[in-house]
């Protein structure tokens, strides 16, 4: 079994979509996430265990490589594809309730914004951690990043931007969200985006790179798990 | 006209890409629509490169050529049409051109189209002191995802890597041919825009840059090289690990120049005479928050530094709407007063 859900997170790590996809080169030939998924329900695992044992722990992998610039765009879009083909088999087992997310995250690029390749990368990242995600896309503006919290009240909120005339939007939202919920965490990310920049307009966290929005997911969801 | 007692704008720019010292730091500033409105209103005039004296005359487009299809839409001669309602300067690609790798149905456009060329001799009369560049933009990776899409060209880089190969060596020989028919003008250098990086790091990451993207660099620079002219280039990001693959490949000039992703202070001191840069001062940080104040002394020290060559002031990237007018003229005052 333990061999199973590790070639699996292998096959998330590295990018093995399928059987047929010739990447990466050195495991072509070989059945990938998608074929080792159904291969593991089949044998009777478990759905749960095949997503944090395998799925999950090859795209913190993925997240960790990412961050230190050990891999790059192209093959964190190929990890998603597995993550893809392998989370299809498990999409009967999330609509029966057998398993279930870590928790929602909203996610948009800011107002203004129509850059979106730095937000479908860490949309991709939470959603192979396990957390469902609710991309409203670019160019959102506070009421719709309203309307979808208040439909998600327990769901925490990312904003993205690139640009700095467009990041002074996210003080906007982060008011509007906070003024109508309190609790609700707000978090942001883009390349002008700092520290100083989030103190200020007190949004709960930066995090300069996706991995770090998933620590902090994870964070929260092992608080509330406590508590 | 040029400064009395001073080589002109071109010798001066020249120099620096020689390796040269210069008399003075030259500069060369480029505004978005919006700041270059509050620009022109401030100086009651649209003819900033005669107001600011910049050094640099931009030849061709930068962005590229486009028709006007109504509802803020445009369509380059690509046949890539651009959504530009929200983003006023370049817009975004609302549909994809190639959606299979596959470039056989496809056809490039005429790479020496009049269009290209045609403000060249009328500028050049205009500003005869300044330096001649003319611009190629998107034109290699991002040419590429324009026409294929940026995700389905990410993905093409490990699933069809020999696409990839292709679809950049077709880009390359057109801009090839564009590049001879513009070097029959007298013009001084060829600047190329494309965008590799990312905030950190490259976007498609070193090893596919090398494999995918550098061959075909080293083909178009080499033909502006055996012109006798100057490789200017253009990449937003943190691509300082390039710098030494970039001088093999024959580049003269490296611009944006980010301060929030290199040292380029040590940078300068580094590259001095090998390759020199155009741009350093903060626009993610310093122009639209700092005083003027700090806007004068960041600029005061690059200017300082960039007399011993090899160096053109300027923000490190066209200066966008959110920066004050007061921050806008304290970095051209910086830059004025040196030929006072």
């Amino acid at each position: 079994m333990k061999e199973l859900l590790d070639q699996i997170s292998c096959c998330i790590e590295f990018g093995k979509i399928n059987n047929q996809s010739p990447y990466p080169p050195d495991m072509k030939g070989k059945d990938g996430a998608d074929e080792l998924t159904l291969k593991a329900l089949n044998e009777g695992l478990n759905a749960g265990d095949i997503l944090n044992m395998a799925l999950i722990k090859g795209m913190e992998q993925v997240g960790d490589k990412f961050r230190k610039n050990k891999i790059f765009v192209p093959q964190v879009l190929m990890s998603a594809k597995a993550m893809g083909a392998a989370m299809a088999h498990l999409k009967p087992f999330f609509s029966s309730g057998d398993v279930k997310r870590k928790g929602t995250c909203i996610i948009g690029t800011v107002q203004g914004d129509l850059h979106d390749i730095g937000k479908n990368l860490v949309a991709m990242m939470v959603e192979g951690n396990g957390y469902e995600v609710i991309n409203l896309g670019t160019d959102v503006g506070a009421d719709r990043f309203l309307e979808e919290s208040e439909k998600y009240p327990e769901a925490v909120v990312a904003l993205s931007a690139l640009l700095t005339t467009t990041m002074v939007n996210m003080e906007t939202i982060v008011k509007t969200l906070k003024d109508k919920n309190p609790g609700v965490k707000v978090c942001i990310g883009g390349a002008p985006v700092t520290q100083d920049f989030c103190d200020r307009i007190s949004a709960d966290l930066y995090s300069p790179d996706p991995q770090g929005l998933v620590e902090y997911l994870n964070q929260l969801h092992t608080t509330n798990a406590a508590n | 006209m040029n400064t009395p007692g001073y080589p002109s704008r071109r010798d001066v720019v020249r120099m620096v890409l020689e390796g040269k010292k210069p008399p003075y730091t030259p500069w060369s500033f480029s505004f978005t629509v919006e700041a270059k409105e509050t620009l022109c209103q401030h100086y009651q005039s649209t003819e900033l490169d005669d107001v600011l004296y910049n050094h640099i005359l931009g030849l061709g487009s930068d962005i590229g050529f486009f028709e006007p299809l109504g509802n803020d839409l445009y369509k380059d001669v690509f046949g890539v049409v651009w959504d530009r309602s929200v983003d006023k300067d370049i817009g975004n690609v609302k549909e994809i051109i190639l959606s299979e790798p596959d470039l056989s149905d496809y056809t490039f456009p005429d790479p020496c189209h009049p269009v290209f060329f045609e403000n060249i001799k009328p500028l050049c009369e205009r500003h005869p002191g300044m330096f001649r560049v003319f611009r190629i933009g998107f034109s290699l990776f991002e040419r590429a995802w324009t026409l294929r899409g940026m995700e389905n060209l990410m993905i093409d880089f490990m699933l069809h890597p020999g696409f990839v190969y292709d679809l950049m060596e077709a880009i390359a020989s057109y801009n090839i041919s564009q590049i001879r028919k513009a070097l029959e003008y007298d013009i001084d250098a060829v600047y190329f825009g494309d965008d590799w990086g990312q905030q950190k790091g490259l976007i498609m990451g070193p090893g596919a840059w090398r494999d995918m993207i550098r061959p075909h660099l080293k083909n178009m620079y080499q033909t502006v090289r055996d012109a006798g002219k100057f490789v200017m280039i253009h990449s937003c990001g943190d691509v300082k690990e390039l710098f030494d693959d970039l001088v093999e490949t024959g580049v003269d000039c490296f611009n944006p120049f980010q301060p929030e992703v290199m040292d380029v202070f040590a940078l300068m001191d580094r590259y001095r005479g090998t390759l020199s840069f155009h741009g350093g001062l903060s626009t993610q940080k310093t122009l639209p928050y700092a005083t003027p104040g700090e806007v004068r002394a960041e600029s005061e020290a690059l200017l300082e530094k960039g007399k011993n060559g090899s160096y053109i002031f300027s923000p490190a990237h066209a200066v966008e709407g959110d920066v004050p007018l007061a921050n806008m003229l304290a970095f051209i005052e910086c830059a004025r007063k040196q030929l006072r």
